[in-house]
């Protein structure tokens, strides 16, 4: 093969065209016009990312509504984990992307007034979701609606691009290098800025969860950023042989997980909020549960007033087809008992970056779920919701340093050019493992429940030699039959990067606080810490904890969301 | 995961090819779709949705992964 090389000139590189991506190209394009944007995505064009399979539910402050009274939701939610600043001010923008996608043309459930229909989520008082009018296609149409709006305003966009590494000019990030994945031509990127907007890391869980790997999070670890959150995996509840979407709206509704037995055990380890409370914690019961000999776990909707189901059985798109080969096959989730398992699903951890996206790292931007957001709990609608703002924040950003910036040149750099060429395409035609292979270690690794659920120092120790082992064995022994395979290779680097960062961070951790539950350390413990990580001496990982600076925030920590609970 | 792609109703539009998100379909010499990368299916249905002829069945079943929990295979 011969894989020559493309060489592309771009004001703002964007990593990732899934929400975040595209919400900062729309913003860049908007505030810097004579500028140029391109969005690169190692998924086909105009994909739209994970947002492409959601159902299209955003949570959002309306005109009128109390931001504080959300922020002091998410400040008890989180256990005092929340950056009360940064959150506000993503809050106060989330109405405006919701209007957006209204004038958009997006449109959401509305009740006989006219008003939007809302859905509460996990027992709070004000954090709330607006479901998309028809469920199905949510998710879809916004991609559609917003990918109509790029267009107009004249963005690049490339798919199959697989990223490999970025390009610097001095302290500055310019660009990045990556190959097409079905070519195998080598792509060259000079940019006077990037954004990172390539989501999470995770350990490819199915339906919508196999692309977030983390390769964008180990590209901007690599350049200098700071990581959070790393001990929070989201572990999901998921039917054990299918996909489904819109657990979140089915809670609040009636929808429960029943033992074996057909005890609605939620009620026993939360008498206050029961069944309608965060995964978290119903994975941590369901895990206790299926330990204690009361599984399998079944799925019960038949509490659900049948006026409140046209919310919830798909109407369209890839769910409304899900939902009738199910049927078919006698798995009816409003008729039928389906068997669900917790789920370790995707990771947390993300770039430490400011409200527009600044890394410290000087042209480096972050978006998304790029960025650590939430320590571990998850609200229905919560994505949607921070990954357009963020997004619209780091455009916003991107165009603010450009305006001040040097304009970088784009020569110069052509013997480390050479040199990434080199290096990215060495596994290609060599024998060795599989990629897969890899993936499946990693996975057998990080999915037992005493590493994801009820997590012990033994079971993460054990975890840890595990996946130095597959970081200093397996992975150098990858190697690729075809691009396609050297897009995999690099997806299970990123995955073992990421389960190193997991488990050092879990141990690290030893109390119980937010989304991370360490049965050894079943309390939570003095003040509220962040677990910071910074590239140290020889690219390894050094820990750096932060007091939350409550002393500057407006709300005063004076009750847990986790104290609703008891596991001990 | 992805079942089966029928050669006699695929009439080469590569619209599935094109749509993967994981890349898992491409056309054969003959130009018709053939699952080339059937261990990265993630069952999205994304490629049954977009054939013009039904060519594509998608069965809802995910792949299987390593257990959670010790003796059993969820």
């Amino acid at each position: 093969m011969n894989y020559d090389a493309e060489v592309i000139t771009t004001d703002v590189l964007i990593i990732g065209g899934g929400s975040a991506g595209l919400w900062a190209a729309k913003r860049f394009s908007e505030a810097a016009p004579e500028r140029s944007a391109l969005i690169v995505d190692k998924g086909p064009k105009d994909w739209g990312g994970l947002m492409t399979m959601a159902g299209g539910d955003f949570d959002a402050v309306l005109p009128g509504e109390d931001v504080d009274a959300w922020v002091q939701d998410l400040v008890y939610y989180f256990d005092g984990l929340c950056n009360q600043s940064d959150m506000e001010e993503i809050l106060r923008r989330s109405g405006d992307r919701l209007r957006d996608y209204q004038k958009f043309g997006c449109e959401f459930f509305t009740k006989a007034d006219g008003t939007l229909q809302s859905v509460p989520q996990r027992g709070l008082d004000h954090v709330r979701l607006y479901p998309a009018k028809l469920k199905g296609r949510g998710g879809e149409l916004m991609v559609k609606n917003l990918v109509k709006q790029l267009k107009d305003q004249k963005v690049g966009r490339l798919g199959r691009i697989q990223i490999t590494e970025l390009l610097r000019h001095g302290e500055r990030i310019a660009g990045a290098v990556g190959f097409d994945t079905l070519s195998g031509k080598f792509y060259v990127f000079h940019a006077q800025a990037v954004i990172l907007a390539t989501g999470m890391g995770g350990w490819k869980t199915s339906y919508g969860k196999n692309t977030p790997t983390g390769e964008g999070v180990a590209l901007g670890y690599g350049a200098g950023a700071r990581l959070m959150h790393f001990e929070f995996g989201r572990v999901w509840n998921m039917p054990r042989y299918f996909g489904w979407e819109g657990q979140t709206t089915l809670m609040p509704l009636g929808g429960r997980f029943i033992n074996a037995l057909g005890e609605s055990f939620m009620d026993k380890y939360s008498p206050i909020l029961g069944a309608n409370t965060d995964p978290h914690y119903t994975t941590i019961a369901m895990a206790m549960e299926i330990r204690a000999g009361r599984g399998p776990i079944y799925f019960d909707l038949s509490r659900i007033n049948p006026a409140d189901t046209v919310l919830l059985r798909p109407q369209n798109g890839w769910q409304k087809l899900n939902y009738d080969k199910l049927s078919a096959l006698g798995m009816d989730l409003f008729r039928d008992n389906t068997e669900w398992v917790p789920q370790m699903t995707v990771s947390y951890g993300g770039i430490d970056a400011d409200i527009y996206g600044r890394t410290g790292v000087p042209g480096l931007f972050a978006a998304g779920t790029a960025c650590a957001t939430e320590p571990g709990v998850y609200a229905g609608g919560f994505a949607l919701m921070t990954t357009s703002v963020t997004g619209h924040l780091a455009g916003e950003g991107a165009a603010a340093f450009l305006q001040g910036a040097d304009s970088l040149p784009s020569t110069g750099q052509e013997a480390e050019i050479a040199r990434l060429r080199t290096e990215a395409f060495k596994p290609l035609g060599q024998q060795g493992l599989k990629p897969k292979e890899v993936v499946t270690c990693i996975q057998r690794a990080m999915f037992p429940y005493d590493v994801s659920i009820l997590k012990t120092e033994n079971a993460l120790l054990h975890a840890l030699r595990e996946i130095q082992r597959i970081r200093t064995e397996d992975v150098p022994r990858m190697a690729a039959a075809d691009p396609h395979y050297l897009m995999k290779l690099r997806e299970a680097d990123a995955m073992a990067f990421v389960s190193e960062l997991y488990l050092r961070a879990s141990l690290a951790r030893q109390e119980t606080r937010a989304g991370h539950y360490r049965e050894d350390f079943p309390q939570r413990k003095g003040e509220p810490r962040w677990l910071l990580w910074s590239k140290g001496a020889e690219g390894k990982p050094v820990a750096t904890w932060k007091t939350v600076p409550l002393e500057s925030y407006k709300h005063p920590v004076t009750r847990y969301y986790q104290d609703n609970f008891r596991f001990a | 995961m992805i079942e089966r792609i029928d050669a006699e109703k695929c009439i080469g539009c590569g619209q599935c090819v094109r749509l993967c998100p994981l890349d898992a379909l491409r056309l054969n010499e003959e130009g018709k779709a053939y699952i080339a990368y059937p261990e990265d299916c993630m069952t999205c249905f994304i490629c049954e949705r977009a054939c013009p002829s039904g060519a594509l069945y998608v069965h809802p079943f995910k792949e299987q992964l390593p257990s959670v929990f010790p003796d059993s295979d969820a």
